[in-house]
């Protein structure tokens, strides 16, 4: 039973790994990649930490760690991700309107 | 579990494409960022299945180490755009 629901609970993670990143190849801004990523890559890593908790408990401390290591770090990241790539675009694009003005004018 | 393994190695290939073939700066980090979780994930698991604690270790240093390393890479980038 509880190998079943370990099971499930990895390729439910997988699962969620895929949908978030396949988003990845597309054309869409960073912004809604690493919305995608950030969703799919905690909360499938954390299935699938919990279904491998589920089916050899006494590792108990490293995995919940990992899942610790996952719900704070891969939010901080991309938390982070977010801001300097989109100052960084802004200040770039600011950039190029302002050369283009100043190429009009 | 071989199953399993084949198809997080399937996951981990689309992040890899999209490092490979994208120009921009920030989706590289992106890609670079989601490859270093699904790594370690995969080092979890495979830790796991061989009963083996030191890989595990391993695995949860470079989830904590590794993306702080990117945190700050991706500052160093910001810095250099402002130049």
């Amino acid at each position: 039973m509880i190998d079943i629901l370990s099971y499930g609970l990895i390729v439910v993670g997988i699962i969620f790994w895929f949908w978030g990143t396949f988003p990845l190849v597309g054309n869409r801004s960073v912004l809604f990649k690493l919305h995608s990523l950030s969703v799919a890559d905690t909360l499938g890593s954390m299935t699938i930490v919990i279904g491998l908790l589920l089916k050899i408990p006494n590792e108990w401390p490293l995995l919940l760690l990992a899942i610790i290591t996952l719900a704070i770090w891969n939010t901080v990241l991309g938390y982070v991700l977010a801001y300097c790539s989109s100052s960084g675009k802004n200040i770039r694009s600011s950039h190029s309107t302002d050369e283009v003005g100043w190429v009009e004018e | 579990m071989d199953s399993i393994l084949i198809a997080m190695i399937l996951a981990l290939l689309i992040p890899i494409y999209e490092a490979w073939q994208d120009n921009d700066i920030w989706q590289k980090v992106l890609a670079f960022a989601s490859i270093a979780t699904k790594t370690s994930i995969m080092m979890l698991v495979i830790s796991v299945l061989r009963d083996d604690w030191s890989i595990g270790v391993v695995a949860v240093i470079i989830l904590s180490v590794g993306e702080a390393g990117l945190m700050l890479l991706a500052h160093l980038i910001k810095g250099l755009n402002e130049i």
